[in-house]
């Protein structure tokens, strides 16, 4: 094939490759990990999960088209800043630094930042112990803000990962990892990784919607939240709760 | 401990070869874009064309010598905050041009070794009997030229092949995203990975058995 060839398809497969995104009237992009069981997870090519189901449920009530972008943890807020997803559905923490930049819905799971161990290592009962131990936290997760404000922080070893964290943890690689507890107890009962919990959950999280603090994140935070209202009273919330975790952790 | 679970690999086989085709067309696309810009840079760096020889030699400069996957950041999530129009880019696209400008800087600098890599002495003799600078290019140098480039050519497409899998970050699935997203769900990371990486290398042998064949071809020529 000789270059002017060459060029020729090339020419072609730019012209292919110029496909424009289409616009978004009445759809709601919902970015997600797709990594984080039971929240949200593929198995078998389909994307599932406690906030897969709670979204839906939210499109059924506002009557909008869900639309789910699944990208890696750490690239969601710069889709969401970027204005290609209108929210992010992955237990997102309610924290002062993200309600600067981003307007959130109401809390719709409570829960508890938990430090989980290798099975059998007696050496950490809990977070008090994780004084010069090396930890394990996901990229852009604020577990790693809350191990920082612990008074021994300076003596932790924190280790920041994009994925991943409970495998280094189970091949003992790292001494602990902390992320939320209804996670970390779905996962130790399900999967195959010898993991346990150390001592009770050290903090309280609350977990929201966030939308860009803008005029259109603002209206449709409202009309989220309003969804997120009706599915509370008429108990959908708790039911996908308890289908995900056999409790209703969408309460404080 | 663990033993590898056949079972689950031959569950999961299927469905990331549903995402292969994704991961070889933003890869076909970037290299064929990145010929054409490649060979662009190519003969303006050849002929020293004034002006456009020094921005090419920025553009070769800064593409070579900055991280894909910082270069995808940047044109991904860090211009459209400057540039709003560009969110209209989607992740496959951002993917091909992001393929398509790291990978014109190496493939530039290749072709251009290969243009000068034709001796001298056929420039004048072809210059001698009336040809114009057009034919001398089109009928000379880029037949040679081409012999001479497609290996190393084709080692940046089977790169380029391989450097797919940062589409993920950008929002993409291809095979390696949907790899990570089967293995954190399943947390059979060895199966899951091992089965990408031996997909990864199967595409990768079929390449380098055309690029065989496509060398023996461009050979003929010189065969006695």
């Amino acid at each position: 094939m000789s270059l002017r060839h060459f060029m020729q398809y090339a020419l072609a497969g730019l012209a292919l490759s110029a496909t424009a995104l289409t616009a978004h009237a009445d759809t709601l992009r919902v970015g997600m990990s797709g990594g984080y069981y039971p929240f949200t997870f593929v198995e078998q090519d389909e994307l599932k999960g406690f906030e897969v189901d709670v979204m839906n449920a939210v499109g059924e009530q506002t009557g909008d088209d869900v639309e789910f972008v699944t990208a890696s943890f750490s690239g969601l807020a710069g889709m969401l800043d970027a204005k290609r997803i209108d929210t992010i559905a992955n237990q997102i923490t309610i924290t002062p630094e993200r309600q600067d930049k981003y307007v959130f819905t109401e809390p719709y799971v409570y829960d508890g930042a938990q430090v989980v161990i290798r099975k059998g290592n007696d050496a950490i009962q809990g977070v008090e112990n994780l004084k010069g131990k090396t930890v394990a936290v996901n990229l852009g997760s604020n577990y790693e803000e809350l191990l920082r404000e612990l008074p021994y922080a300076d003596d932790i070893d924190i280790k920041t990962y994009e994925s991943n964290i409970e495998q280094d943890v189970a091949l003992g690689r790292a001494d602990a990892f902390v992320m939320d507890r209804i996670s970390a107890t779905q996962v130790i009962k399900d999967k195959p990784l010898p993991l346990e919990l150390a001592g009770q959950p050290f903090s309280r999280i609350e977990n929201a919607l966030p939308f860009r603090d803008d005029e259109a994140g603002h209206a449709l935070r409202d009309r989220v939240n309003e969804a997120l209202q009706a599915l509370r009273e008429n108990g959908t919330l708790k039911q996908i709760s308890e289908k995900w975790f056999g409790t209703d952790v969408t309460t404080p | 401990m663990h033993v590898l679970d056949l079972d689950y690999m031959l569950g999961l086989l299927p469905i990331l070869l549903g995402y292969l085709p994704l991961t070889l067309e933003m890869a076909g696309a970037g290299m064929l874009a990145a010929l054409v810009l490649a060979s662009l840079l190519a003969v303006v760096r050849v002929q020293r064309t004034p002006g456009l020889n020094a921005l090419a030699m920025l553009f070769i400069s800064f593409f070579r010598g900055t991280p894909l996957l910082v270069q995808l950041f940047l044109f991904y999530y860090g211009l459209p905050q400057i540039l709003t129009f560009l969110v209209a880019i989607n992740g496959i696209t951002a993917t091909i041009l992001g393929l398509t400008l790291h990978f014109s800087a190496y493939m530039a600098e290749s072709i251009r070794a290969a243009i000068v890599g034709v001796d001298r002495s056929q420039t004048e003799a072809a210059l001698s009997i009336g040809m114009t600078q057009g034919q001398l290019m089109r009928r000379i140098i880029l037949p040679q030229a081409t012999r001479v480039a497609t290996p190393t050519l084709m080692n940046y497409f089977i790169d380029m092949i391989k450097s797919t899998s940062l589409a993920f970050t950008l929002g993409v699935t291809e095979l390696m995203g949907a790899t990570q997203k089967e293995a954190a769900s399943s947390f059979l990371y060895f199966e899951a990975f091992l089965l990408a990486a031996i997909i990864y290398w199967i595409v990768v042998e079929i390449l380098s058995w055309l690029q065989r064949r496509l060398e023996k071809r461009l050979n003929r020529a010189y065969q006695r």
